[in-house]
């Protein structure tokens, strides 16, 4: 049995390698003396690493204040959103009503939309409402962008619980609400999470809205700080992007490390029985 | 009660998304370039942008080639991706956290940046891809420009965007794999059934909808994927020859600033991708009826 | 129904926010006095202090008025610029490209300058390349910000190794030249001068310097002039000086890779491109390098060089445009600009001319047709293209010429 574990732990560390090796590739970079990075021979590890790119990058102007308005951004939208796709997609999952169809077309629809055709538009509504260079406008337009897949993908998730278990429990005499807090919730743990985190690395990672919606540097996202290491007419300074680039995957990491715990097997066990 | 459950959700995309829905449907039947942005007034010509499109070679050209790019990428996503899901399943805990925590490593990564360690990983020059293949001994894989046909460029494409997707796909399946109850496949056991009796009675059912659900994201996402390729075949590299649908609009709408033409087009992609992905979401609609 | 009124419903919410948001008026405007100002990212990396010592001088003269600068970047500025356009809330000053101006000046983007024109210190002798650029229909919409050209960067020791004791002063000789470094430096892959082969800024520079040209106007309508003979013989003599000196790729353009990590790699002995590129060429050589001026092919005469640059122009959106251009005339003062040459720019007029490597090479210099699509002709690779297909012999140059050509005509003569 064990020989069989470690079989599949290599395997898994395998994957592990392939996968990462590209994100190893930035990290390594950051570190690299600038002529290493040019070399013609590719270096691995550089033998005398340096902390001058991350220096640069954290002292590039307006850092602090776009990690914590990209903090604020996501959090908030990543709340809002989960919270609200989930009751949509109770909603979709458990009760037949009319205009159900329509709604259905409406979420998938939405996601069908090229971005790149609604930036003006969007541009135009959100000014009307006087909320351009505000993270508001940035906060509900990211909403709109989020909702739909998270309603989608919780309404899958949801419809993977056999609604016996619901109905077992109000036979037993559970209210609504009570078999909503003590079975949907705890089985909906991985599905949350999984959108949850999906939605808080989308919004992370967004560039194009945040760049047309926020005018002054210091109410932009941490996305668009970065862009200003590779917008220039000039040569791009590679070091610095890869520090910063792998500073701003931190919070994500972070984030996941937090949350993964949720995403673990046997949730279920010993709720069918009886 | 239901209706209060979606009442938020509809409003919030109606407030945001619903003049720039009917702004677009507007556009796209009319007459409008910069000259017309900057008056904030168009000229109505009613199908003629649409009629102008679907009369373009180059549209249909890329339409093909967009869908078999699709059908590649999602192909590759959903397998590799259940690969991924049950290999966390199976593995022991802390390989488990290493495995999943390097997948939220790689999907964390801009996607800007991705492209350019990309490039550098595989430029002809130095990069690391040719070194590895020739220190391997696979063959002289020296100054090899990956970069050199469409079909090569599109690969690599492909490769950069399935290595991207693969970490939702792998965590929200592995979530999946979560809700299937182990006493069943304890049960299943004692029965005598063998993994993959196992895997298609009991898992698969209940990873249908999450599945369905994926692919059908999946096809949405890369059907009209832009960043990656245009940024990885390289403003300078990018012709009609090797357009995706979403360069294509990119091309004619934006950069042009025809406005009018890009918002047919935009409206076109959305009614291409609704056919191309009816038949899972067709699906995904009745299991939620039948129940 | 009930599901009809349902969807009623739902369409009814949809109009009612598309009703409101048309009727609910403009965006609030901007505090009466403050004007914003969009320049890009090089000005914050390279002269943020010129910046700062302009605004506080607009200030002291404009008292009350505050400047609110906001740094754009070359790759999304002109999609926000639309996106203000239609919906408000842009910029009154911003800076643009040199290629970018005319689609936008042809669209009735920009405020008249001509009346302020004399206002502007040294209006009587800017850049003519640059200063093209900022004109449409007889009318000035752009003032020239500052300008770059293009040089040649080389490796002083490879050349002395190689016996060469003065610099070139044609391209014969810099062929000639080329190839006693070649002799010397035989390793693979290494370039005497590194070239990538669709650098149309380069490769075009040889057609103006036989004195050919890429389109003309005749009444109204474009004309190719690819085609014509002077222009071959540039093409075919750009040809001839790329087999001879370059082992760069044919096909790629100037950025993938960079011409200055194949120097800082030891890949090169020259390379032909902005000054700037002098900033990366490695610790290594960083000592051993230096600059000169490209020569034409006529003995003692430099070649013309692309002249890259920026215009500062006021969208006609703007409702400060008076105070927008008093800027305008702060941030183009002969001491600004003086302060710009400092930082390694070529100022905007003649007169301020200095004998910097990268200001001579300004002297003969050369720009794109002024065309409303010029930047769909460079958007659409149609002058890489045809230098890919030179280089790799897949076409004759005539061919090449004639086919590039026709197509640069059509599209810039689309209405």
């Amino acid at each position: 049995m064990k020989s069989r574990q470690l079989g599949w732990d290599a395997l898994g560390i395998a994957v592990f390698v392939v996968m990462v090796f590209p994100v190893f590739w930035m990290i390594s970079t950051a570190f690299k003396p600038n002529d290493l990075i040019v070399s013609l021979t590719p270096t691995w590890i550089p033998l005398h690493p340096t902390l001058d790119h991350f220096t640069d990058a954290i002292h590039r102007p307006y850092f602090w204040a776009d990690v914590k308005n990209s903090l604020i951004i996501v959090c908030v939208t990543v709340a809002l959103s989960i919270a609200l796709a989930f009751l949509a997609a109770i909603a979709l999952a458990r009760f037949g009503f009319a205009g159900r169809k329509l709604f259905v077309v409406l979420v998938i629809g939405i996601q069908m939309l090229p971005q790149a055709g609604l930036i003006i538009p969007l541009y135009v509504v959100l000014a009307r409402y006087h909320q351009v260079n505000t993270l508001t406008g940035v906060i509900v337009t990211y909403m709109t962008f989020v909702l739909p897949f998270s309603v989608w993908t919780l309404r899958g998730f949801l419809l993977g619980i056999p609604k016996e278990l619901e109905e077992a429990a109000m036979v037993d005499g559970s209210t609504r609400v009570g078999v909503f807090v003590k079975i949907l919730l705890p089985l909906m743990g991985p599905g949350l999470v999984a959108t949850s985190v999906f939605a808080f690395i989308t919004t992370w990672n967004e560039y194009i809205f945040a760049r047309i919606l926020l005018n002054d540097q210091s109410k932009q996202t941490v996305t668009v700080w970065l862009s200003y290491f590779y917008s220039t007419n000039r040569h791009t300074d590679w070091g610095a992007l890869m520090a910063a680039s792998t500073l701003t995957a931190v919070p994500v990491v972070v984030f996941f490390l937090l949350v993964q715990r949720r995403i673990a097997f046997g949730l279920t066990s010993g709720a069918v029985r009886g | 009660m239901p209706y209060a459950l979606i009442a938020p959700v509809v409003v919030t995309i109606a407030l945001i998304l619903g003049y720039p829905l009917y702004f677009l449907v507007r556009l796209s039947l009319q007459q409008y370039g910069l000259f017309e942005l900057i008056r904030h007034q168009g000229v109505g010509v009613g199908l003629a942008n649409y009629r102008s499109v679907l009369h373009d070679q180059i549209f249909w050209h890329t339409l093909v080639r967009t869908i078999v790019f699709t059908a590649a990428n999602v192909a590759l996503t959903m397998v590799l991706g259940l690969l991924i899901a049950l290999l966390l399943v199976q593995v022991s805990r802390p390989v488990r956290v290493l495995l999943s925590s390097g997948l939220v490593l790689v999907w964390s990564m801009p996607v800007v940046v991705a492209v350019q360690v990309w490039y550098w990983m595989t430029n002809f020059e130095n990069g690391v891809v040719n070194y590895v293949l020739t220190q391997l001994h696979l063959g002289s894989f020296e100054q090899h420009d990956w970069y050199a046909s469409t079909f090569s460029q599109l690969s690599m494409v492909t490769l950069l965007i399935v290595w991207g997707a693969l970490p939702f796909v792998a965590i929200t399946l592995y979530a999946g794999l979560a809700q299937v109850p182990p006493d069943l496949l304890e049960a299943a056991s004692v029965d005598g059934a063998g993994a993959w009796m196992k895997f298609r009675d009991i898992t698969l059912p209940i990873l249908r909808p999450i599945l369905l659900i994926l692919t059908s994201l999946s096809i949405i996402w890369d059907f009209g994927v832009f960043t990656q390729p245009y940024l990885l075949i390289g403003q300078s590299k990018v012709t009609p020859g090797n357009f995706l649908m979403s360069i294509y609009l990119f091309e004619e709408g934006y950069f042009k600033s025809d406005y009018g033409r890009g918002a047919a087009i935009s409206l076109l992609m959305l009614a291409i991708v609704g056919v191309l992905s009816i038949v899972y979401v067709r699906r995904m609609v009745r299991i939620g009826v039948e129940t | 129904m009930k599901r009809r009124s349902i969807a009623a419903l739902l369409l009814v919410t949809v109009v009612a926010a598309a009703v409101a948001a048309t009727t609910s008026g403009a965006t609030k405007k901007a505090n009466a006095s403050s004007i914003t100002v969009w320049l890009q990212t090089d000005a914050q990396s390279g002269w943020a202090d010129l910046v700062a010592s302009v605004n506080q001088k607009f200030q002291a003269d404009h008292p009350g008025t505050t400047v609110n600068i906001q740094y754009q970047g070359w790759g999304d500025h002109l999609q926000k610029f639309d996106a203000t356009l239609a919906g408000g809330g842009g910029p009154d000053v911003i800076e643009m490209g040199n290629t970018e101006m005319t689609k936008y000046m042809a669209a009735g983007a920009f405020a008249d300058l001509s009346p302020a024109k004399s206002g502007f210190d040294n209006s009587g002798s800017w850049l003519k390349g640059l200063a093209a650029s900022g004109v449409y229909k007889g009318k000035t919409y752009g003032v020239p910000y500052y300008a770059g050209s293009r040089v040649v960067t080389y490796r002083s020791d490879l050349f002395k190794k190689a016996g060469i004791s003065k610099l070139p002063n044609s391209t014969a000789a810099y062929t000639a030249d080329a190839k006693k470094i070649l002799a010397k430096n035989a390793k693979k892959g290494f370039s005497p001068i590194y070239i990538a082969g669709t650098d149309w800024y380069f490769g075009m520079s040889f057609v103006f310097d036989y004195g050919g040209g890429i389109a003309t106007q005749v009444s109204g309508k474009w004309k190719g002039l690819l085609t014509s003979p002077k222009s071959i013989a540039g093409l075919t003599a750009y040809k001839n000086f790329f087999a001879a000196t370059s082992r760069a790729s044919k096909t790629t353009d100037e950025t993938h890779p960079n011409p200055y990590d194949v120097y800082a790699q030891g890949q090169a002995a020259s390379m032909i491109g902005p000054s700037w590129f002098s900033c990366c060429v490695g610790a290594k050589y960083k000592g051993s390098t230096a600059q000169f001026v490209m020569p034409g092919h006529v003995a003692g005469t430099s070649m013309p060089g692309f002249l890259g640059g920026s215009d500062l122009a006021v969208p006609i959106t703007s409702s400060q445009k008076a105070l927008a251009t008093d800027w305008i005339k702060d941030f183009t003062s002969s001491s600004s600009e003086k302060t710009l040459q400092a930082k390694g720019n070529i100022p905007n007029a003649t007169n301020l001319l200095g004998n910097s490597v990268n200001e001579r090479a300004a002297s003969r210099s050369w720009f794109v047709p002024t065309a409303k699509h010029w930047v769909d002709v460079e958007n659409g690779n149609i002058l890489r293209n045809m230098l890919a297909q030179i280089l790799t012999g897949k076409l004759s140059v005539k061919q090449a010429a004639q086919s590039a050509s026709d197509n640069i005509a059509s599209v810039l003569n689309q209405p």
